[in-house]
């Protein structure tokens, strides 16, 4: 618990719309903080990149990061809310932890989400796919 | 060609190609030749080329990507060659009826001889299958 | 002639599913690998936002069939995230006992197959014989040898009989003395320890970079496992250790998983005396699930499975994720297979215990034109035969 309200104290306003549950903590983050907020979690708390979940809501596309810290059992889920949907992009932060490439690659995939910096931004599963498809995963429905 | 099937019946050698499963056929095909189940006794045994093998055993529910690769696998097969869908999956499909990603209809990609349904069907019912194709190989 | 790519091609004989690497090879020393994967892709998380919750735990199943359990099992534990629900004690039991026998076949699948490509063939036909007790007790407690749709929200869908615990334990037995066997061979044997000893491996910066879980980060060094971490069901109430060793090469990958077999059987007996004595419910049913987010996870056989869910009151999910062990493990070949000649090859590929279906949920194949592939199979077992040859002189 003392580290959560460390955390939550050290970053200050860079997050908010904060959700506590029960060893799970939600918050909203800003593209421009992104980076940061993944740097303290990933070097200060030693925190593992479980996985991201790309999600697409009525008026926003929402990429949520979800960061387990091994030794206490806790998740750190930052949510990155992207308003542009025609040309959504986002911080890629695969250049701060290398298991966070494919990750990336399948929302490009699924979601046309561009990631910025990204060392190698192409399709993941869908590469080479018969019927040239893409967004598979978006309202609109595959292209 | 009722003489060259009752020669083919004595031995068979099988080829398995996964067609998107979710391996737990595949598993209990490679069960069957452990000591439990045992179907060396019977001459049958997997090998490693489609060009050698008599039999093609297919798994899974094809999607469009691994269709047109399952297609060159069955020109490429030496004929005559029967093919054995195993699983639920390649006769109906079961829990991915809705995947954008699928094959409407199996029999367009590979004709298929037999069916043996279960998810995953039970070693037991796969040397029952097993057992028919001989005996109709056998006349 | 540097740069020779060797691809070793999506319907590979002794790969149960269809992967495309490509191996950049310098004389015998691989030097790059290139992966490609995309044909298993079945469209899970799509099906999944048309069905029920209950309709997901039979579909999420059938991602793997070796993962059968583990799953079902991450997805209940997301839905009962979203409201908090609780469980009843012989319910949180027979889940562990499920998910610790699943475990154990799963380690002695991945063992046979490991003997196989270094030419241990008995330890192949042995370690498959002895699954075989496993499965049964599995088909009395569920009625299905795998898929066993034995999860609910909540609970379990039925009981252990009282009268069934003898049968168990019998079985039990005669997988435990040969186990104690095998540990033995693990630990004796000096060609194994040649072979395996100092290849493929991890190192725990790697290991760490790249995310892995389960086994393949345990035996690097980095310590990590969720029954004990962020512990659910009966993982609380019972004993085991944790196995961690530091050398991230295919022994030590060996070694843990043989070491988890063992502490899983001492889980099953605990679980199985508590069963015999505790009364009540397995089941507590569940009408609604409110509107909220859960994120479940369980330890896999693999690594760490982590499904996430969404749901906006009514009885089908908004947005269900699903994140399989392998996806982080595979993508560590990068680091591992560098430097490897290329008769080690297969055995590093294989030390990680990849499943491609859960991966992509998808799968891929391409084939082989007139190139001359060198036969990795007979390259691994070739070099074990050397090295036999060498130790008893």
């Amino acid at each position: 618990m003392d580290k959560l309200n460390k955390f939550i104290e050290d970053m200050g306003d860079k997050i908010t719309n904060k959700i506590d549950k029960k060893r799970r903590f939600y918050f909203n983050v800003k593209n421009e903080d992104l980076r940061d907020v993944v740097d303290v979690l990933w070097n200060e708390i030693g925190c593992r990149l479980s996985t991201a979940t790309g999600m697409e809501m009525e008026d926003a596309l929402e990429i949520l990061y979800h960061f387990s810290d091994d030794e206490t059992g806790q998740y750190y889920c930052p949510r990155l809310v992207i308003e542009d949907k025609e040309k959504p992009e986002a911080n890629s932060i695969a250049l701060i932890i290398k298991g966070a490439e494919w990750i990336e690659r399948e929302i490009f995939d699924c979601w046309g989400v561009n990631f910025i910096d990204h060392p190698r931004m192409e399709k993941l599963l869908l590469l080479n796919h018969p019927d040239k498809l893409d967004k598979t995963m978006r309202m609109e429905g595959a292209k | 060609m009722g003489w060259y099937n009752k020669r083919l019946a004595k031995s068979l050698w099988v080829f398995h190609v996964s067609g998107s499963p979710c391996n737990n056929c595949d598993i209990e095909i490679l069960d069957l030749l452990t000591p439990k189940f045992d179907l060396e006794r019977l001459g049958i045994k997997l090998v490693g080329s489609v060009r050698h093998a008599d039999v093609i055993l297919m798994t899974g529910v094809v999607n469009k990507k691994v269709a047109p690769k399952i297609k060159r696998i069955y020109e490429q097969a030496p004929k005559p060659i029967f093919v054995v869908a195993v699983g639920s999956c390649p006769a109906s499909a079961i829990t991915f009826k809705k995947s954008w990603n699928r094959v409407d209809n199996i029999e367009d990609v590979i004709p298929i001889d037999m069916y043996i349904p279960g998810c995953p069907p039970k070693p037991e019912a796969m040397i029952e299958g097993v057992a028919k194709l001989i005996g109709v190989l056998n006349g | 002639m540097s740069g020779n790519k060797v691809p070793i091609g999506p319907f590979h004989p002794l790969l149960e599913e269809a992967e495309y690497f490509e191996l950049t090879v310098d004389g015998e020393t691989v030097v790059d690998i290139d992966l490609e994967i995309g044909w298993m892709h079945r469209g899970h998380e799509y099906i999944s936002e048309m069905s029920t919750f209950t309709q997901s735990i039979y579909l999420v199943e059938r991602i793997c069939g070796i993962c059968s359990t583990s799953h079902p099992l991450a997805c209940v534990h997301a839905v009962e995230d979203i409201d908090n629900i609780e469980i009843p004690e012989r319910g949180r039991y027979i889940r562990t006992l499920v998910g610790e026998l699943e475990r154990i076949h799963s380690h002695l699948l991945w063992l046979g197959l490991a003997g196989h490509f270094i030419g241990y063939d008995t330890v192949w036909m042995w370690a498959w014989k002895y699954r075989e007790p496993i499965l049964q007790m599995m088909e009395i407690i569920s009625g299905n040898r795998n898929h066993y749709g034995i999860m609910r929200v909540g609970g379990v869908s039925r009981d252990v009989e009282l009268s069934k615990i003898v049968e168990l334990h019998k079985h039990l037995d005669m997988v435990e003395k040969k186990m104690v066997m095998i540990a033995k061979i693990a630990n004796d044997d000096p060609v194994l320890k040649k072979r395996l000893k100092g290849v493929g491996v991890l190192t725990k910066e790697d290991a760490r970079n790249y995310c892995a879980t389960g086994p393949t980060s345990r035996a690097s060094g980095v310590r990590g496992d969720i029954r004990i971490d962020d512990p659910s069901d009966a993982y609380d109430l019972v004993d085991f250790k944790e196995i961690v060793l530091p050398n991230g090469d295919c022994y030590d990958k060996l070694v843990v998983r043989v070491l988890e077999i063992l502490e899983s059987i001492k889980i099953c007996r605990q679980v199985l005396n508590k069963l015999e004595v505790i009364k009540g419910s397995f089941w507590n049913k569940v009408e609604n699930i409110g509107v909220g987010e859960g994120c479940g996870r369980y330890e896999a056989p693999r690594g760490e499975v982590f499904h996430y869910i969404r749901s906006d009151g009514t009885n089908r999910p908004i947005r269900h994720k699903v994140r399989a062990p392998s996806y982080v493990n595979i993508p560590t070949y990068e680091a591992s297979c560098k430097g490897i000649s290329i008769s080690d090859a297969l055995i590093t590929l294989a030390a990680v215990d990849p499943c491609y279906c859960c991966t992509e949920r998808s799968m891929k194949i391409k084939e082989v034109n007139n190139k001359k592939v060198p036969n990795l199979m007979d390259l691994s077992r070739g070099k074990t035969e050397k090295l036999r040859r060498e130790i008893n002189g």
